[in-house]
């Protein structure tokens, strides 16, 4: 019987010891990357404090992310207004295919680009996609992965709160 | 008598060797696996083709076995 | 907008129609994808020299296959598969020694045979977080042979996102109940049942290649042997075991993708055998919206003969000695080589092909002491069509 919750325990451990990266209720950490358009400015985190920002990290070879980036669109005219900012890190190396991307589904939102992977390191990335939302004082408020039918409700309700708080 | 290991069974350790050498790597992050989702990398490419072909096979050689479990039989073998 | 902005389109549809995938988070496939194939192949009429008597055209086979594969929830998809065969020819019925004793093939009557099958499976898929069950359970039939089936696997994919572990049983029930049993004294109605297992592992090796190993063990038992010969006994048990090998390598310069597997395979018949194939599939950009891939691919194929066979069926032996004249528990060893041709347009994906088989005995790298004069030659041609939607 001990053994078994011993072993339980063990397995529940090494499954939530999993997200070694930002974790719900940490800072998120402060990072400043290039934007995937040229001559366009610099973006930094840092800079967006008192808003909610809602990060999501994708590539144009990752069929469930294609399939949110226009929803996303739709969130952001909704909640803009409001306060949202959302930056959706694209990963895509070659850079061009994200482009490509861009260039038939054009986003409203800021799209920075990580080509070498520091900041998908930095929090932790283990799966495409990863999104995180942080609130205005920077804690991040949701973690979630992958995207299927019913996770924009979540993604929504949780940015939502994270309106209200502030 | 049967010979433990014929020159057929040292190729397949040979390929097995080699396989295992290769997994010795570095390890891949979630946003470098670009060149893996391409559909051509798949285990299957034509899910359809494949069935296909194992079917033919199967039904002109003796053997049969892949990384899933055997399907339906047919009167073809 | 230049014609760049298609590719990316390509990319959302040409992953639909990829399940197994390794790369992200396992979930239901994001669209609906439905599939259908026709080919036809067409085994090479034997020389008028070879056959003592009957037919000399073999089998021409039509095989029309259907799929389709769409999500239901956020954590389930489903799944149906059709196919229906039409064959006609005719197939070695004995074998008999010439007047220098060599070995001689005599195919079944005049008349041939013709046939049809059909089979119907249906299956869903669900997904958990790290892992996906799938189930499917199907039936085919034809006029003298019926095999019911279950399959269930599971897959799990590890914590470091590299490497999936899968297992899958299953299970199929056949029943055989020859045409003209009296007429040619055949066994009138016999079943057998299958039970096979596999295992297997994929990993990531790297970001341009990946690796899967995996051990089938199948175990079938009953009625094992081929009522329309005139002389088949088979023992009424045989384990089979296969060891897979799989190898992807992207290269990127050369914007292509090589597939190596290998198989090594035994069975207590006593037949061992190796599989080799390759292919190469080179990607082909063009200005246009339609992206083409070319595949061409060969394969190898050699096996031991089973105990028992034999090329001259010998009439006087103990009707229950185990005796098979079958071709294909020979030695023998086999070449084939196909070309696929992909065309991949907005949602569409359109796949032409063809191969050419050739089965000989001096292909054999096993020691070939009783050549089969009944090996088979075929050329194969298919068109598919792949929607995404």
């Amino acid at each position: 019987m001990t053994t078994t919750k011993r072993l339980i325990g063990l397995l529940v451990f090494f499954a939530f010891s999993s997200a070694l990266g930002t974790e719900e209720g940490e800072l998120a950490p402060d990072f400043t990357l290039p934007s995937i358009y040229e001559n366009q400015p610099v973006i930094t985190l840092g800079n967006l404090k008192g808003k909610t920002v809602y990060i999501d990290f994708w590539a144009s070879w990752c069929a469930p992310c294609l399939r949110s980036m226009p929803l996303y669109n739709d969130l952001y005219s909704r909640y803009k207004d409001q306060g949202l900012e959302i930056l959706a890190i694209n990963v895509d190396n070659p850079i061009e295919d994200g482009l490509d991307f861009l260039a038939d589904t054009p986003l409203d939102f800021l799209v920075p680009s990580d080509i070498d992977g520091e900041i998908s390191e930095l929090f932790g990335v283990i799966g495409m996609p990863s999104s995180y939302l942080v609130d205005a004082d920077g804690s991040v408020r949701l973690v979630h992965m992958g995207f299927r039918d019913g996770d924009l409700e979540t993604i929504e309700s949780a940015i939502q709160a994270s309106l209200a708080a502030h | 008598m049967i010979k433990l290991i014929s020159k057929q069974h040292a190729l397949g350790l040979l390929v097995l060797i080699s396989a295992i050498n290769l997994t010795a790597c570095v390890e891949v992050r979630a946003w470098e696996k670009g060149y893996l989702a391409k559909d051509e990398m798949a285990w299957k490419t034509d899910v359809l083709e494949d069935a296909l072909a194992k079917h033919i096979f199967f039904s002109k050689e003796a053997s049969s076995g892949s990384s899933n479990a055997a399907g339906g039989g047919c009167g073809c073998n | 907008m230049t014609n760049r902005y298609s590719k990316s389109l390509l990319a959302l549809s040409s992953t639909a129609l990829t399940l197994s995938s390794l790369t992200h988070a396992d979930a239901p496939p994001p669209q609906s994808t439905a599939s259908i194939k026709s080919t036809n192949y067409q085994e090479d009429d034997l020389l008028s020299n070879e056959v003592l008597f009957g037919e000399l055209s073999r089998y021409d086979i039509d095989v029309h296959q259907f799929q389709l594969i769409t999500p239901v929830s956020r954590n389930s998809s489903f799944q149906i598969n059709g196919s229906y065969d039409s064959l006609s020819g005719a197939s070695p019925w004995f074998t008999t020694a010439d007047a220098e004793g060599e070995p001689i093939v005599n195919l079944s009557g005049a008349s041939g045979i013709y046939d049809e099958r059909r089979e119907l499976s249906v299956g869903g898929s669900y997904y958990f977080e790290n892992d996906t069950l799938s189930a499917s359970a199907g039936r085919s039939a034809e006029n003298d042979y019926t095999a019911t089936f279950v399959n269930v696997g599971l897959a799990h994919e590890l914590k470091n996102k590299l490497t999936t572990i899968s297992l899958n049983a299953s299970v199929s029930n056949d029943d055989i109940f020859p045409t003209d049993a009296n007429k040619f004294n055949r066994i009138e109605r016999a079943s057998k049942r299958s039970v096979s297992t596999a295992l297997s592992v994929s990993h990531i090796i790297n970001q341009f290649s990946t690796y899967q190993t995996a051990i089938s063990v199948t175990n079938q038992k009953g009625f094992l042997s081929d009522p329309y010969k005139l002389r088949d006994i088979r023992p009424d048990t045989k384990s089979q075991y296969a060891w897979t090998n799989s190898f992807r390598l992207f290269l990127d310069e050369a914007d292509a993708a090589l597939h190596l597997n290998y198989r090594l395979y035994h069975d207590d018949f006593g037949i061992g055998s190796h599989t080799v194939d390759f292919a190469w599939h080179q990607n082909l950009t063009t200005s246009l919206p339609i992206d083409f891939r070319i595949v061409p691919s060969i394969r190898y194929y050699t096996q031991s003969s089973a105990n028992f066979f034999t090329n001259i069926d010998d009439f006087s032996s103990n009707p229950l000695m185990p005796q098979s004249s079958d071709y294909r528990l020979a030695a023998f060893g086999a070449i084939s080589g196909g070309i696929n041709i992909i065309a991949n347009i907005n949602s569409w994906r359109i796949t032409l092909g063809a191969e050419r088989y050739q089965a000989k005995s001096k292909y054999s790298s096993y020691n070939v002491s009783k050549p089969s004069t009944a090996l088979v030659r075929f050329s194969r041609f298919s068109l598919g069509f792949d929607f995404s939607y």
